[in-house]
């Protein structure tokens, strides 16, 4: 017997556009888990664009709380989570689980530093929307220890960055030189703990916020269709002000600590 | 006796350019301290890089196959998140 349609259907399913996009696996995607590490203007992004993507399920993780300058780019924030001072990773939950039912988001309350590495093993893909490079350093090393593809993103006015590590390949860290140990020696004391410090606020605006994350994302989608290789090792770098998008090779560095 | 080099760093955020002179061992770390430096950088994130490549910091002019001339390119790897 043959099959049998009702007209119209197709605009019932919520996936219908992006099943028709031949590179996109939305059976692997929706199958698939990502942990997503930061619940800031990049965390945002990110999880939108996830869950829109078919992905339902997911853990974020942040220590912070909600304040009112996070609002002009982060989606998912309102006035009452600032009033509140909800913690970050529980109103991006809430949020983001509204707005595609059947999604589930687990927030996590803590810093990176602290996760178990089973936590990154329970996951298919890493993205680090991090705003520290010790916190970059950490979920990077930890990843490849994982076997788990990490993605990193970067902003800082109209400069946005992309890296995409799976784990035979260049890390973050390779990438790295004097000018990152420099900011992660003024992080921390000589003992090992984190110390108070200067340092300017990063100026953001919504757009290189969004055009990263969506780069960010399109590498994960990418990675677990399987259907188009990621830039594996590679760094897209965004200048909005000079309106370039480069993609950079990064080679493995012999004396990179994840790498002897 | 090995020649120095005479790379051309530029800053990517000003689009300035200054020469500068290199030993055979000096090290990517080595350019990117004297250019931040020279720059009078804000504490923050920077990679070297020479066209499509991001530089190694660990390895030396040599071992990189710059020649005098090279145009390397001083660009901020953002931090925010």
């Amino acid at each position: 017997m043959d099959q049998q349609i009702r007209v119209g259907f197709e605009k019932d399913d919520r996936l219908d556009r992006s099943r028709r996009i031949e590179w996109l696996d939305t059976k692997k995607i929706s199958e698939s888990s990502a942990l997503v590490l930061g619940a800031g203007a990049i965390g945002n992004e990110v999880v939108k664009n996830l869950i829109l993507s078919g992905m339902t399920r997911l853990a974020i993780v942040d220590f912070d709380i909600v304040q009112r300058s996070n609002l002009a780019r982060c989606v998912f924030f309102t006035e009452i989570d600032a009033l509140q001072k909800s913690m970050k990773a529980e109103a991006l939950a809430r949020a983001a689980s509204s707005l595609v039912p059947g999604t589930m988001i687990e927030p996590v309350i803590g810093r990176v530093e602290d996760l178990p590495i089973d936590l990154y093993k329970k996951h298919d893909i890493v993205l680090g929307c991090l705003d520290n490079f010790n916190a970059r350093l950490h979920a990077n090393s930890h990843s490849r220890f994982a076997r788990v593809p990490y993605i990193d993103s970067g902003m800082q006015g109209a400069i946005g960055k992309v890296f995409v590590s799976l784990p035979n390949g260049p890390c973050l860290e390779c990438a790295s030189n004097i000018t990152h140990s420099k900011i992660a020696a003024l992080r921390y004391s000589c003992t090992g703990t984190s110390v108070s410090f200067y340092m300017p606020l990063v100026p953001a605006e919504i757009t290189t916020t969004s055009i990263v994350s969506a780069m960010a994302v399109r590498e994960g989608l990418r990675l677990l269709s399987s259907k188009a290789p990621p830039l594996e090792g590679q760094m897209i770098y965004y200048d909005g002000l000079r309106s370039i998008l480069d993609i950079m090779q990064v080679d493995i560095d012999p004396n990179c600590p994840n790498h002897s | 006796m090995e020649l120095s080099t005479v790379l051309k760093i530029k800053n990517a955020e000003t689009g300035s350019t200054v020469d500068m002179e290199l030993e055979p061992d000096n090290t990517i770390n080595e350019i990117i301290e004297s250019a931040a430096s020279f720059w009078h950088k804000d504490p923050g994130a920077y990679v070297l890089r020479k066209g499509k490549k991001v530089l190694s910091a660990s390895i030396t002019v040599k071992e990189s196959n710059l020649i005098s001339g090279d145009v390397l390119e001083l660009i901020p790897d953002p931090e925010g998140g």
